[in-house]
């Protein structure tokens, strides 16, 4: 039988140079889900936006139903049924789900304009068949991220999609959401479709797919049925080497606390509530982890301990002494280091090298400002030097453009930099995201490092794994409070995936 | 991936590292331009190499002509610090033409009616100018902190304000006696030096290429600069290292503004043969807007636009030579100018584009 659609010998070299593919082969089944497994950057998106169209490759043939097909663009893709959810999704916000569902397909006359009703029909048979349900007359912006997820997946089957491609769909959703989106897959492979799933989380793969294609470097590291395969064998293809994933964290009795935050309240950029009275304190010693899905009000908590946001209730303690007003320098001098959820909206400036950003912060001390304001060179590239020995930065120079190191790298100069200012308590967000294996083990050692050292740690994280395997206490936040408080062990993962997605407590129906 | 793509790639990256590749793709385009200009000559019948080299003899032919050709450049490499210094703290400064009048007023006033020492008047008179040009870059600098004003907006308005009020003032005040169309002249003791009989380069050339350098060395080596990149560079990353934006956009407003008005100043106190200013700003207008694009060849960089302005001067310079003795129209000469700058500013046109679309 012909597979559905096959891949042969794809090659892709960016115009910078960059080799993203070095000659991939890929089949797919009709009524198949593949799940296409590796780290950050080791061609997965790449392959499949080439899939989808967006992208073309420098080198190989792509088969549909046994015949080459060369896609220009996207329009070409989806011509032969081949459709592509991103992670980042291309909806328009203030549309109406049933807008971006068919837009781009409207039924529309000549004159008039957009006949809505009569797409509608077509769109309620489309969400019956599928079990995706969705408000068809609100705006796309008013829904939470697992059902713009949903209208994303109806808009690509409306279009007459047989062949769907996921990338990382899971990366924002709750655990209930989760089992949705996998009943849902279900159901298409049951009705002869087939699927491509990216991800990078073993569970995932092996609880939906067929087949797992392992993808490392570009190249094709393994392949293998589902059935039969085992997470440990999935991660040695995956990182060409027996992982060690898990941080060592020995029991530490925790001190005083660096951190008391009470009753804190901070509005959100449209001036509406996001932190609503949380309170918490993080002791010298200890690792707090706050876990919770993206969107719940963490970015807001944390950029009011930082500095870069106002709160507008409530108090923040830090030493014994209140925090009123101060901004991101104060704090500093008072013993925070921050490694920002977007190291390149805020904790790094992309364009300047790596001296220049590892004084990001500390370009007031008197120890790298000289007479007249001057900056010390000399003494600014003696302290970046040592920062890339002690943390292990691969850089070509410390007068390159940090863009051009790796996430993984760029993230531990900032790391290195942030525990130069030798604080009393770090606050880290996302601190491993999109970063390789070894970075996010180097990371999250640093981070048991630091608490070790006895300083007070708070670590938010949409990764459950990170906060479970690091937290000494744990906290998930939920819509601006937090559901639950516990030690480490007190809570499971199931507990905690529950509370992630709004059930304060086990057995309460969601 | 051929083994050619691989050289490119391997040579491209070398070029980064070095930080050479912004160099290089500005010789890259001069060519383009150059071959661009001479696909324009040929479609009006004119000798693309006898024109070139007349374009280039007119500039660098003979010492004079190289003064002449700096001479033209003195006033472009500040007006485009203006802009450079803008770009570098996010700001889309066009309001040099307006500062650039202010300076050329401040400099002809305290030049050419107030008797000051020898020395004394020649600094009071270029302070003059520096300060009027940094006075008239506050408004659209507190426009943009207080109340979030777009500078396009505001510096727009400030130059025609700047336009009509130089010329009431010119008129009114301080015009020559007896001569409408121009100011009184600079006095002895507030003309730089000439350097040459032959040419209308003056000491003041000296004068813009140190203020050039020093704001290079401001900007790359001191805190404040940092903080004004910084700002420029990633607004975000600014506040979290608590640098006041507001503050870098300030200094960079008055900054651009010292430059621009030491251009203007440039004109009067440093430029024969009028050592003073023409009551229709004939011998200052467009300066301040030349300065945009001499910015952009240069790449917003200081240093850069030292260099940019000295191939903006010979284009002016050698275009003369081009008109007469290849017989290139005139407008055609200014045509074929366009054309090379234009070509010249596109990677730094398309490296702002990416930078603004990125945020």
């Amino acid at each position: 039988m012909t597979p559905r659609v096959e891949m042969r010998g794809i090659h892709k070299v960016y115009p910078d140079g960059t080799i993203a593919l070095r000659g991939v082969d890929l089949l797919l089944g009709r009524g198949e889900i593949v799940g296409l497994l590796g780290e950050n950057g080791a061609g997965k998106t790449t392959l499949m936006k080439i899939l989808s169209g967006l992208l073309r490759p420098t080198r190989g043939d792509i088969l549909v139903d046994g015949r080459p097909h060369q896609f220009q663009n996207p329009g070409d893709a989806l011509a032969a049924g081949i459709g592509m959810v991103y992670q980042i999704f291309a909806l328009v916000p203030p549309y109406t789900v049933l807008e971006n569902i068919i837009l781009g397909r409207e039924a529309a006359g000549v004159l008039a304009g957009v006949r809505l009703e009569a797409s509608r029909a077509q769109v309620l048979r489309l969400i019956e068949q599928t079990g995706l349900s969705v408000p068809l007359d609100v705006p796309v912006e008013s829904l939470p991220i697992g059902v713009q997820q949903r209208v994303e997946i109806l808009k690509t089957l409306y279009r007459g999609t047989s062949v769907l491609i996921l990338d990382e769909p899971t990366s924002a959703l709750t655990p209930p959401e989760v089992s949705d989106l996998f009943a849902f897959l279900e159901g298409m492979r049951k009705g002869g479709n087939s699927i491509v799933f990216i991800t990078h989380k073993l569970r995932e793969v092996l609880e939906i797919s067929d087949r797992i294609v392992v993808l490392r470097g570009g190249q094709v590291t393994g392949e293998a049925p589902t059935a039969g395969a085992t997470p440990a064998q999935l991660a040695e293809m995956m990182v060409g080497r027996a992982v060690v994933p898990r941080v060592t964290r020995s029991p530490k009795a925790a001190g005083e606390p660096v951190l008391a935050v009470s009753d804190l309240q901070v509005a959100n950029d449209q001036g509406s509530p996001a932190v609503k009275g949380v309170s918490f304190d993080v002791r010298a010693g200890e690792i707090f982890g706050i876990a919770g899905v993206e969107g719940n009000g963490q970015s807001e908590l944390v950029q009011a301990l930082t500095g870069l946001r106002p709160h507008t209730g409530g108090s923040i303690t830090l030493n014994g002494a209140p925090v009123i007003h101060l901004n991101p320098l104060d704090l500093y001098r008072r013993g925070v280091g921050h490694v920002p959820e977007d190291k390149a909206r805020f904790g790094l400036a992309l364009n300047f090298d790596l001296a220049e950003n590892s004084i990001l912060g500390r370009q007031e001390e008197p120890e790298f400002v000289g007479a007249l304001g001057r900056l010390n060179w000399t003494r600014i590239l003696g302290y970046v030097r040592g920062l890339i020995e002690r943390f292990h930065v691969v850089a070509p120079g410390v007068r390159t453009p940090v863009r051009s190191l790796s996430g993984g790298n760029q993230q531990r100069l900032l790391v290195g930099r942030e525990l130069s200012k030798r604080p009393v308590l770090i606050v880290a967000m996302h601190p491993t995201r999109g970063l390789d294996v070894a970075s996010t083990v180097y990371i999250r050692q640093l981070l048991v490092q630091i608490r070790d050292e006895g300083k007070g740690v708070l670590l938010v994280s949409a990764d459950l794994d990170e906060v479970l395997e690091l937290s000494d206490r744990i906290a998930v936040m939920y819509e601006g409070a937090f559901l639950g408080v516990g030690a480490a062990g007190e809570l499971s993962r199931e507990q905690i995936g529950l509370m992630m997605g709004g059930v304060a407590h086990v057995g309460e129906a969601p | 991936m051929t083994l050619d793509q691989s050289r490119t790639a391997v040579l491209g990256r070398a070029l980064r590292f070095a930080g050479l590749r912004p160099i290089a793709e500005s010789l890259g385009t001069i060519v383009l331009g150059l071959i661009a200009g001479a696909g324009l000559m040929l479609i009006f019948g004119s000798n693309p190499i006898a024109a070139y080299s007349a374009l280039f003899t007119g500039a660098f032919g003979t010492v004079a002509d190289a003064l002449e050709t700096l001479a033209f450049a003195t006033p472009l490499m500040l007006t485009a610090l203006t802009f450079a210094v803008g770009v570098r703290a996010g700001l889309f400064n066009i309001g040099a033409e307006g500062q650039m009048f202010m300076g050329a007023i401040g400099a002809t006033f305290v030049a050419g009616l107030i008797p000051l020492p020898a020395g004394i008047h020649l600094v009071a008179a270029t302070g003059a100018g520096l300060l009027a040009g940094g006075a008239w870059a506050l408004l659209p600098a507190l426009l943009k902190v207080w109340r979030g004003v777009h500078e396009v907006i505001s510096t727009i308005m400030a130059n025609w304000i700047a336009l009509f009020l130089a010329t009431y003032l010119a008129v009114n005040f301080l015009s020559e006696p007896g001569r409408a169309e121009r100011t009184t002249p600079a006095l002895e003791t507030a003309r730089y030096p000439v350097l040459n009989e032959d040419a209308s380069l003056t000491a003041v050339f000296f004068v813009a290429i140190t203020f050039c350098v020093l704001v290079y060395f401001y900007l790359w080596g001191t805190r404040a600069g940092y903080g004004i990149r910084l700002a420029g560079e990633n607004p975000g990353a600014a506040r979290y290292a608590g640098v006041s934006a507001r503050r870098a956009i300030f200094l960079s407003f008055i900054i651009g503004g010292f430059a621009a008005g030491l251009a203007g100043a440039s004109q009067i106190i440093g430029r024969p043969p009028a050592w003073s200013l023409y009551a229709t700003m004939g011998n200052v207008v467009t300066i301040g807007f030349d300065g945009i694009g001499v910015a952009l060849v240069g790449r917003n960089h200081p240093i850069g636009g030292i260099a940019a302005a000295i191939l903006f001067g010979a284009l002016q310079q050698g275009g003369r030579l081009m008109e007469y003795q290849a017989g290139v129209a005139s407008d055609l000469v200014r045509a074929i100018n366009g054309l090379i700058v234009i070509t010249l500013a596109v990677p730094e046109i398309w490296s702002l584009l990416r930078r603004r679309r990125a945020r």
